[in-house]
């Protein structure tokens, strides 16, 4: 079902702080039929749909980022602050609605009297007041409406209760204001000093004590605070309505322990990493086998002409390649979107802020970071929660080194040829190392690309930390569940149509010139002529042209320009390099033992006119350690130009990765075979 | 004066004033912390850094350097 969004029905725009309850509210009224999009030329997002037709109300509904003041932080703050006063696509809103989370009263009230003072039209939805209820007090709703001269509503998105009343108070504010006329809100003057904040916050504080109550009697209050005493958490100078929720403090105490912390923090960690893979292995040989079938009848019914070739190994295969990964991405945000939901993520980024923030790196790279071990381009997108712009800068310039899924059917071929079946164990440890190397890796970059400063990342921005605990809660998986498809989804269209692109031109250099090769079928059944046809096809290809122009290159490397064409096809995906190896060595790809004839096939493999072995421990070790560190992926590149705003970084992070992959990798071939390694 | 950052684990204080040339100055304020508000220090991270503060009925997390700049009274 598409949402058709109208221009010329009111705009009305969620506003509030983070856990406010806007977007359960935004679910709420639009039933989960909604698009992301992004501000234009910004990373910044913003949700929007219409309001479901049950509520018999027509009008646009936007869910905007959550932001605590009207006075800009960081850029991407500035971006969703600027689009409230004119949005650019659908400029000025004719109505704002400001969750304000009735537990957390005086914070969230700052925001309120910004958006008041700017003029714009505002409504309060009051949240969250079973809390409040809890911890034993009352909010007046008509005492705060009066006081801040607005309309005030208690809602619960959740259970949709109030919203109904909501509705009608927005329907009546809006045909009243259709009467005077849209106002253009003024923007908040950013110099406004620190007496002026104090003085809003006195304000505030005074109408907090007015409409917030106590119905209990006096007892009660007495007993709350011998409790309190009782847990030794709370001084009872902080009781009424600002104790915290009990729970959390309970749950802290051995989620944020001094020791146990950090250890449930890399447990936790390593089980959300290791059932990424489980999880997602089945489904993604699933989507592999599925295209790779795909492609073999689409040649069935083409024919073996170019055009057939193109649509099966071209557009089939370059879609596979995109939709390989989507299980992955999927599950990973789904896991992290549980954790962000209980409340868990916010201490995460804190426990481990202190060592990050030593190498330029903040407590909220880690996301990002711990992401790039799925995808870089997911990862990429979510360095947007840092603030800081030097250091947003700088997790984007290392989340390529973070070893990336695409990188798994590499390493699964090189130590399956290193280590025999019966050793996998060694296999397993060794892949476990290259884990810990990709880590150690980006850190050390980090490290010295934060000495260098400004050489390398142009950025200087004051390093800051504030981040709000919130109270542990229960997720709702529904909404974890949406917004993982919308995350996905948005993988999708950034990654795909580069991947779409690069796979084709891959396609068209290992294809032309020579794309009907006359090759002796004699004896040879239909698949092996076609198997044998593609070979011969891609020996006198333009990519092994490009590999022979680049096989000086290869030489220190102890390969040759068959593993250089294997490399350049892996710009389109890593994983491609399997692939394409599988091509040059005219591996018959019977499915089930693909991998046992390629090891075959590369055991047997010499290097032309030296008759030298092209694949021995060595030279499989050094290709693992290109592997680690090359940036070998385009769509990686694109994203990161994308999200950085130009081509400087991605130029710096591919010459800087891929010479260092070079450096190291001749290193460790010429060093092993010093060390006597054949 | 005693700044934030020396609170002890589970100490309470009251905030005197914030120190306005600290360049978070506005961020710790916009998030609550102003003067007259009792915080109390409730959670230290594993690198005794950052610092976990209630206040206003919920938690904020700072860095050390950041709670430097809350001046108790
Ligand atoms: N107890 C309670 N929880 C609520 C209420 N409204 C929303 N929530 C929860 O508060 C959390 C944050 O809400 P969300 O809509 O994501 O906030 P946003 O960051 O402003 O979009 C979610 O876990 C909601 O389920 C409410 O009225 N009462
Ligand atoms: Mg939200």
């Amino acid at each position: 079902m598409k949402t058709i969004i109208l221009e010329d029905i009111p705009l009305i725009t969620l506003v509030g702080p983070p856990n406010s309850g806007k977007t359960t509210l935004f679910n709420y009224l639009s039933g989960q039929n909604y698009k992301t999009v992004n501000y234009p030329g910004a990373t910044v997002e913003y949700s929007i749909s219409k309001i479901q037709k049950k509520f018999n109300f027509n009008a646009n509904i936007l869910d905007s980022p959550g932001i605590i003041s009207l006075i800009p932080n960081s850029p991407d703050e500035k971006v969703s602050v600027d689009s409230l006063y004119s949005h650019p696509r659908y400029g000025v809103p004719d109505l704002i609605i400001v969750t304000v989370d009735a537990s957390q009263l005086s914070r969230h009230l700052l925001l309120v009297r910004q958006l008041i003072e700017s003029k714009f039209n505002v409504i309060i939805a009051l949240t969250m007041t079973d809390i409040l209820q809890r911890k034993g007090f009352e909010i007046s709703s008509n005492l705060l409406s009066q006081k801040l001269r607005c309309d005030v509503v208690l809602i619960d998105g959740r259970s949709g209760e109030g919203v109904e009343n909501l509705i009608q108070i927005v329907d009546k504010n809006i045909e009243s204001s259709k009467l005077i006329g849209k106002k253009n809100p003024v923007v908040l003057d950013s110099n406004l000093d620190i007496k002026y904040l104090l003085n809003s916050y006195k304000e505030i504080e005074e109408i907090e004590k007015e409409v917030i109550s106590c119905p209990k009697n006096a007892g009660e209050k007495i007993n709350l605070k011998r409790a309190n005493r009782q847990l030794k958490v709370l001084n009872e100078a902080i009781s009424g309505n600002n104790q915290l929720d009990q729970s959390t403090l309970k749950i802290d105490k051995i989620l944020l322990h001094k020791f146990w912390g950090l250890g449930i923090f890399f447990l936790m960690m390593a089980v959300t990493f290791t059932s990424i893979f489980w999880l997602a292995q089945p489904v993604m040989d699933l989507v592999d086998s599925g295209f790779g079938l795909f492609s073999y009848e689409v040649i069935k019914i083409l024919g073996n002409t170019w055009y057939g070739n193109f649509i099966a190994n071209g557009i089939v295969g370059g879609t596979g390649a995109v939709l390989v990964f989507v299980p992955q991405i999927l599950i990973l945000f789904l896991i992290l979107g549980l954790l962000e939901d209980t409340g868990y993520l916010a201490r995460g980024a804190m426990l481990i802020d202190k060592p990050l923030s030593k190498i330029g790196l903040n407590g909220r790279s880690f996301v990002p970071m711990f992401s790039g071990f799925a995808c870089a381009i997911p990862a990429i997108l979510s360095t947007r929660t840092i603030p800081n712009k030097r250091e947003r800068l700088l997790t984007i310039f290392i989340i390529p080194l973070m070893s990336c899924s695409a990188r798994l059917p590499v390493y699964a071929l090189l130590l399956a040829f290193l280590f025999p079946a019966n050793k996998a164990w060694i296999a397993g440890l060794v892949l476990a190392g290259i884990y810990i190397l990709s880590i150690l890796s980006s850190v050390t970059v980090a490290g010295i690309v934060n000495k260098f400063k400004n050489k390398i990342i142009n950025a200087e921005d004051r390093s800051s930390f504030i981040l709000e605990l919130p109270a542990y809660r229960v997720p709702k998986f529904g909404m974890v569940i949406t917004n993982s498809y919308h995350s996905a989804k948005m993988y999708f269209r950034k990654a795909g149509p580069i991947i779409l692109v690069l796979s084709s031109v891959i396609w068209f250099l290992t294809y032309f010139p020579d794309y009907n090769p006359k090759v002796d079928t004699h004896n040879l059944s239909r698949d092996q002529a076609i198997e044998l046809q593609s070979s011969v096809r891609l020996q006198h290809s333009y990519a092994s042209d490009l590999g022979k122009f680049i096989e000086p290159v290869m030489t220190p490397l102890g390969m040759d320009w068959r593993v250089g064409v294997s490399l350049i096809s892996a710009f389109a995906a890593r994983e491609v390099f399997v692939s394409s190896l599988a091509m040059i060595f005219k591996v018959t790809d019977d499915k089930a033992t693909l991998q046992s004839s390629m090891i075959h096939e590369m055991r047997k493999a010499t290097i032309e006119g030296t008759g030298q072995k092209l694949f021995t421990p060595a030279t499989i070790a050094g290709l693992i350690v290109f592997f680690i560190f090359a940036l070998q992926c385009v769509s990686t590149l694109a994203v990161s130009r994308k999200e950085t705003g130009s081509w400087r970084m991605p130029a710096i992070q591919f010459l800087m990765f891929t010479s260092l992959a070079y450096i190291f990798t001749v290193v460790t071939v010429n060093g092993l075979r010093i060390l006597g390694v054949p | 004066m005693k700044t934030a950052a020396e609170l002890k684990f589970g100490e309470t204080g009251i905030i005197g004033d914030i120190d306005a040339s600290h360049p978070s100055s506005r961020r710790i304020l916009e998030v609550g912390f102003t003067p007259g508000q009792v915080i109390q220090l409730i959670n230290i991270s594993a690198f005794n850094d950052p610092l976990a503060f209630s206040v206003r009925g919920t938690i904020i997390a700072i860095r050390k350097n950041e709670a430097s700049c809350i001046k108790l009274i």
